[in-house]
């Protein structure tokens, strides 16, 4: 049987159902159902959310002064995006501003976040689907060298002698018989299509990110004590500067600083020396697999995020791009209001909660969240056993945002496919370098590897916007204003009786927005939308899938029982499960 | 070839000298003679590595981020060389059904001898189905591979107390292990997250010694839950000195002043940020202007604003603290004492004025 | 120890003197000494002794307390210069080390001394005369009865709210108190392995601890308030001294009817 859905998918039951659960190297847990028919085409995909912990529920009646460290523990994987979002909610709720320097040191701190996660996914949660680090054994290490000093000539880490010690480790490692994190990996599946050599590369390049990403943090440990789950406070930071007067050791002072520049000045030159060599190592030999574009060429949103200015959270002041795009109409960028009732909704026909009408979304600023744990008529297996999910009844812990009705998707392909339809001039830049590198045409973008190039190009722009927000602040402090805080509305007999707002960022995942209703000093309601609410999202009222069905469907699988296409795509979106259902 | 806990030790450039030493030490705080020496070398020389199974239940996974910013050991090390990290499903490598043959596999043919580390926890409302794996409950994952372990290591406040998920209503019943597991030693490595360097020790130790680290009576290691953030804390002369932050970016924020008013729960948290600090020793929340708020402790989340130094009691349904309580308590109980006084004395003189 | 000496009392300086009549001290006094008396002596220099000392401790630990918990505002200068954090934890970490080895002697008292000093550690709980006596002391203070009975020692509601609102009050404060200590004692110091090891525990955790404490010291104003007034009011209303008591040592009774408790 098939059916069609209003955004335009086929969608066809009759094939073999392959399960995927759980789906790994993700953040948090997820379920993957498809149906493939004879060719190995995926014809039918079903996403399930497996999680459910409630900080909707549990914010209740709390200090909205302390929201951000709940919220933060939504994720510790993208920590601090949720913490920056509600004290900025927060603040918009009560009108407080911050100073220059808070805005310039929350946004090395997001943009630190950025880099980093991207890196993380990139080579320890999406690189086993494209590289085979068993086959990197057969590697010749004079020829890894050759191929390390072509990509990247100014890496200096490529001597043979080098890449000879990381295989003969691996070889230790893998005739111990103990494989560890490799242990029954899909190593003999003819979806991996590198060349020994490149894959001795991208495994040395594995170990080499997973010493350096440590060091990227300590830009944030230096502001905020602490990463994971840095600290931040409502109406600021809570790091004071005190650049040289008495007590200055105690504050962020001239060493913090020059360590922070240093950090950053490190990631730059690993972005550009190794991250981006690498995508476009990889993305050269894979440049014919071009599955997995889903919703990116159709429907993307970005709310926008990194303000040049305090307090400015206008399209103009963001330098990360803000909008909608819809139909798969690029010359058209749609202003995005998160305060309008009627734009951003979220459904729940298909999801573990319950509505008094379903039919019917609701806006978060009047948003429900209600665990209502039940299971469609045609599942196989029992409440406790699910062996075969019913997608046509409620399926999944992730509720449907929808923009005016269409499902959308986030994340740095579509900032960045956003940027390109506004004309953003750094990231257009980016996006031609790429292309012309790879000799690949625009529409290349729209595919799982258009996701994971965008990504890169992503860390390497914001590595570059940290060394602008350090320089901007130094010439403020030079300037004489070393304040951090602003303490006039921090004690709640300021506030009104009641107050509402919203805080958005643009969180590694996506666009991510808090919604928070205060009443007698006290949450009334808190709302979280996140990233991969949206790209995770189930079916809707109208049956329209979301950004992880759609970009499964029509790809060809090489052999069905084992899910190295199916984890490839749904990695190039770097799920997160936790964020996703908080 | 296995690589062995030796070859570990000489490639990180320990000479034979020292690695036999370390073996007599180890003989020695076994409490086993020095005749036993040269079998543990033996052992540490040909001994393949301990397979660990890493679940994840409810959580953030902010637990793995901290592990993986260890500077000493770096976790490369850890994974590739010390143990056998042979389930975890935020980094292997497999999924589905080929991923939890794993479990099976190391709960069958490492009877005993495997360890199990639980991030995160089991919630038990909905007969477990707030956390799912591979279609059941999370809670049977975790029981089937607590059965065989020689052991279980609670990462983080999650599996260790509860936490967020845990806070109050709790709406998913989330649990702590050692609640659901009753019949394996358990170590408690609390935190949200952990600092990275505890989580590697406590490892290594495991590892190296081949037992637990002294534990306290609720199952922290000592060497690193012994004391107070505020016992270690460079602020705390300035505390001792009655000098204190007052508000945010004040004159004693900019100098380093003491927390304590503005919230800080050093004075109440067990943890190592004030000796260990984070990310490789650099800084921690206090040294940042924050103050503590207390994540490594039992239900931090319920205690009360994270701002406020005094917290609340839930206590029948009251929810104030203990200051406001108690000066109500105590206007109610002098308005009283003065009503009874103004009586007494207004019948005093009546019954005076009765008998005049 | 037993009951007051003959000699003692009629050496007493009141004897005879602010006192309307002679009271029937009843059987058990007449008993022993054959005759009446004016004034008895019911606490002994050491519980008197005690008294104070405790009242002062406590007042001590009263306001070093709330100022642990909400501090003075910040002094500025360097941190070397001052040290008033520490004063104000030193004078209660002081005051509690009196307030702990006066509760200890005057349980020893309880045991060695007259049979009053044991009053408000042993409440008779199964006696239904007390609790009947409980009962009439509430009507008196609700001011519907007319009259006070005439009791040797405490009445019986003072004895319910010493035993309850007092001595558990304290114990309670000793031994979170103490556990508190311990934490910052370190985990080796008999306070840490005989009181904070499982106190805190059983709490929940430290912060827990601090709160709990912390209203103890409203328990034990509101204990103070009530047993101030309570003192000065029934010196005044009810039949017996009770301020020169806990000074002097003596009760000295007001009219020379019966008594309705020995105790
Ligand atoms: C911190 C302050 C105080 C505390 C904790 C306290 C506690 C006590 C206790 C426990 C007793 C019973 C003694 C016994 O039977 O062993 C007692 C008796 C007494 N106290 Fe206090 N006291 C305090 C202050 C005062 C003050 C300021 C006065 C004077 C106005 C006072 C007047 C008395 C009197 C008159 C008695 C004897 C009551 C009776 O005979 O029934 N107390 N006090
Ligand atoms: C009537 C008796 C007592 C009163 C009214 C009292 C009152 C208080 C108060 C209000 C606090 C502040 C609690 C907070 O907000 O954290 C405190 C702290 C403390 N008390 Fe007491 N206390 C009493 C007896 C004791 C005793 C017997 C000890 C035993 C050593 C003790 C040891 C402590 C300690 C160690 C602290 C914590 C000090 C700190 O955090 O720096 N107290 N007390
Ligand atoms: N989805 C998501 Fe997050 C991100 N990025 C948050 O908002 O990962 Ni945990
Ligand atoms: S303990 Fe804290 S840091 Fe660790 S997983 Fe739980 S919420 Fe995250
Ligand atoms: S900042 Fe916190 S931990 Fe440090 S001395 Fe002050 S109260 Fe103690
Ligand atoms: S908040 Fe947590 S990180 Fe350390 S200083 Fe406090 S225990
Ligand atoms: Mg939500």
């Amino acid at each position: 049987m098939t059916v069609q859905t209003p955004n335009g998918f086929t969608l066809d039951t009759a094939g073999k159902r392959v399960v995927v659960d759980p789906v790994t190297r993700i953040e948090g847990h997820m379920r993957c159902e498809v149906n493939v028919n004879d060719q190995n085409i995926i014809t039918n995909a079903v996403s399930t959310g497996t999680m459910w912990r409630g900080l909707e529920v549990i914010l209740k009646g709390r200090d909205p002064r302390d929201a951000w460290a709940f919220v933060q523990r939504i994720c510790g994987v993208c920590t601090g995006t949720h913490a920056l979002t509600s004290v900025r909610a927060v603040e918009d709720a009560l009108a407080i501003t911050i100073p220059e320097n808070a805005n310039s040191i929350r946004n090395i701190m997001q943009l630190c976040l950025q880099v980093h996660d991207h890196l993380v996914h990139f080579y320890h949660l999406h690189a086993l689907d494209w590289v085979n680090p068993v086959n990197a054994l057969k590697a010749d290490p004079n020829a890894t060298s050759q191929l390390q000093q072509q990509v990247s000539p100014s890496h200096p880490k490529s001597s043979p002698g080098y890449f000879r010690d990381v295989q003969n480790r691996l070889k230790a490692f893998v005739e111990s018989g103990q494989l560890g994190p490799f242990k029954n990996g899909y190593w003999t599946n003819p979806a991996y299509l590198l060349p020994p050599e490149a894959d001795l590369m991208a495994v040395t390049h594995y170990l080499e990110a997973l010493d350096f990403q440590k060091d990227i943090m300590k830009i944030r440990t230096v502001f905020g004590g602490k990463d994971p789950h840095p600290n931040w406070i409502v109406g600021g930071v809570p790091c004071a500067i005190n650049i040289d007067g008495v007590g200055s050791v105690g504050a962020i002072n001239m060493e913090r600083l020059n360590l922070v520049s240093s950090i950053i000045n490190d990631t730059i030159t690993f972005v550009n020396n190794v991250y981006i060599p690498d995508i476009v190592a990889i993305g050269s030999l894979y440049k014919g697999w071009l599955y997995g574009g889903g919703l990116s060429s159709q429907a993307v949103l970005a709310y926008g995020d990194i303000p040049d200015k305090a307090n400015d959270y206008s399209a103009a002041n963001l330098m990360m791009p803000h909008g909608a795009i819809i139909n798969g109409n690029l010359k058209e960028v749609h202003d995005v209001d998160l305060r309008d009732p009627a734009q951003i909704q979220e459904f729940v026909p298909h999801s573990w909660y319950a509505y008094a009408d379903e039919k019917q979304g609701l806006h978060p600023w009047d948003g429900v969240t209600q665990p209502n744990y039940q299971l469609g008529p045609n599942l196989v297996g029992s409440r406790t056993n699910i062996q075969q999910i019913d997608e046509g009844g409620k399926y999944s812990w992730i509720k449907a945002p929808r923009w005016k009705g269409h499902a959308m998707e986030v994340g740095p392909l579509a900032r960045y496919i956003i940027g390109y339809a506004k004309g953003h001039t750094e990231i257009t830049d980016q996006i031609k370098g790429l292309l012309g590198q790879l000799n690949a045409p625009v529409e290349a973008l729209f595919s799982t590897l258009g996701r994971t190039a965008a990504r890169a190009l992503e860390a390497q722009w914001a590595a570059y916007k940290m060394r602008y927000f350090m320089d901007k602040m130094i010439a403020n402090l030079k300037a004489g204003d070393s304040s951090t805080a602003n303490t006039t509305n921090w004690r709640p007999e300021t506030w009104p009786k009641e107050a509402k707002g919203v805080g958005f960022t643009e969180a590694p995942r996506g666009a991510l927005a808090h919604w928070i209703k205060i009443k007698d000093m006290k949450i009334d309601n808190y709302q979280c939308v996140v990233p991969t609410t949206w790209n995770g999202s189930p079916r809707d009222n109208e049956g329209n899938i979301g950004a992880f069905e759609a970009s499964l469907m029509n790809t060809r699988v090489e052999r069905p029982e084992e899910p190295v296409e199916i984890l490839r795509t749904l990695h190039s979106f770097d799920p997160c499960l936790a964020c996703s259902t908080h | 070839m296995l690589e062995t806990f030796y070859d570990v030790m000489r490639r990180q450039g320990i000479s034979r000298r020292s690695f036999l030493k370390f073996c007599s030490l180890t003989a020695a705080s076994l409490g086993l003679g020095p005749s036993f020496a040269p079998t543990i070398a033996q052992a540490m020389e040909t001994k393949p590595r301990l397979p660990v199974l890493w679940l994840h239940g409810l959580e953030c996974t902010c637990c793995s981020e901290s592990f993986i910013r260890s500077a000493h050991p770096l976790v490369k090390d850890v994974v590739l060389s010390m143990l056998s990290l042979d389930y975890d499903d935020t980094i292997m490598a497999s999924a589905g059904g080929a991923a939890e043959a794993i479990v099976t596999e190391i709960v069958e043919k490492y009877k005993g001898n495997y360890i199990l580390a639980v991030e995160g926890n089991p919630p038990l409302n909905e007969d477990g189905m707030f956390c799912i794996i591979g279609g059941k409950p999370f809670v049977e994952q975790l029981r089937y591979a607590a059965s065989n372990a020689k052991a279980i290591v609670s990462w983080g406040s999650c599996a260790s107390w509860g936490c967020v998920q845990a806070a109050r209503p709790n709406p998913t019943r989330a649990t702590p292990v050692h609640q659901v597991i009753t019949d394996k030693p358990i170590i408690k490595v609390p935190g949200c997250p952990p600092i990275a360097e505890v989580m590697t020790a406590v490892i290594t130790y495991i590892l190296t010694f081949e037992k637990f680290p002294e534990l306290d009576r609720q199952g922290r290691p000592k060497m690193f839950y012994s004391q107070r953030i505020h016992d270690k804390c460079y602020r705390r002369p300035h505390f001792d000195a009655g000098q204190f932050v007052e508000s945010w970016d004040d004159e004693g924020a900019r100098k380093g002043y003491c927390l304590y008013k503005m919230g800080c729960k050093g004075p109440t948290t067990y943890n190592a940020c004030s000796t260990v600090r984070w990310n490789g020793g650099l800084s921690f929340p206090i040294q940042s202007g924050h103050g503590c708020i207390g994540c490594s402790e039992d239900g931090f989340w319920d205690k009360g604003g994270f701002y406020d130094r005094l917290t609340d009691i839930h206590q029948f349904g009251i929810e104030a603290n203990a200051d406001e309580l108690g000066k109500v308590a105590v206007g109610v109980v002098g308005t009283a004492v003065a009503a009874h006084a103004a009586v007494t004395a207004l019948k005093r003189a009546r019954d005076a004025g009765d008998k005049s | 120890m037993t009951d007051t000496p003959l000699s003692e009392a009629t050496a007493h300086p009141n004897k005879g003197r602010a006192i309307k009549g002679t009271t029937d001290l009843g059987p058990s006094y007449r008993g022993r000494t054959g005759s009446r008396f004016d004034a008895v002596y019911v606490y002994e220099a050491p519980v008197r002794i005690w008294h104070w000392v405790n009242a002062f401790a406590i007042l001590a630990l009263a306001v070093s307390g709330y100022f642990i918990g909400s501090p003075l505002p910040s002094l500025s200068g360097e941190a070397s210069d001052h040290y008033l954090m520490g004063y104000i934890r030193f004078v209660h970490f002081a005051a509690a080390y009196v307030m702990i080895v006066g509760f200890l002697f005057r349980i020893y008292w309880a045991i060695v001394g007259n049979r009053h000093a044991r009053q408000i550690f042993v409440p008779p709980l199964l006696s239904a005369k007390w609790w009947s006596g409980i009962w009439y002391s509430i009507r008196w203070y609700f001011f519907l009865e007319p009259e006070a009975r005439k009791y040797v020692g405490h009445n019986p509601l003072a004895t319910f709210g010493m035993h309850f609102g007092f001595v558990w009050v304290t114990v309670f404060m000793i031994v979170t108190g103490l556990a508190l200590y311990g934490e910052g004692a370190g985990m080796a110091s008999w306070q840490y392995r005989f009181f904070s090891s499982w106190v805190i525990p059983l709490f929940g955790q430290s912060q827990d601890v601090h709160t709990w404490h912390h209203v103890g010291l409203w328990a034990m104003v509101a204990f103070i308030i009530i047993h101030i007034y309570a003192a000065i009011r029934e010196d005044i209303m009810s039949r017996q001294s009770m301020i020169s008591s806990v000074t002097s040592g003596w009760r000295t009774f007001k009219d020379n009817r019966p008594i309705d408790e020995d105790h």
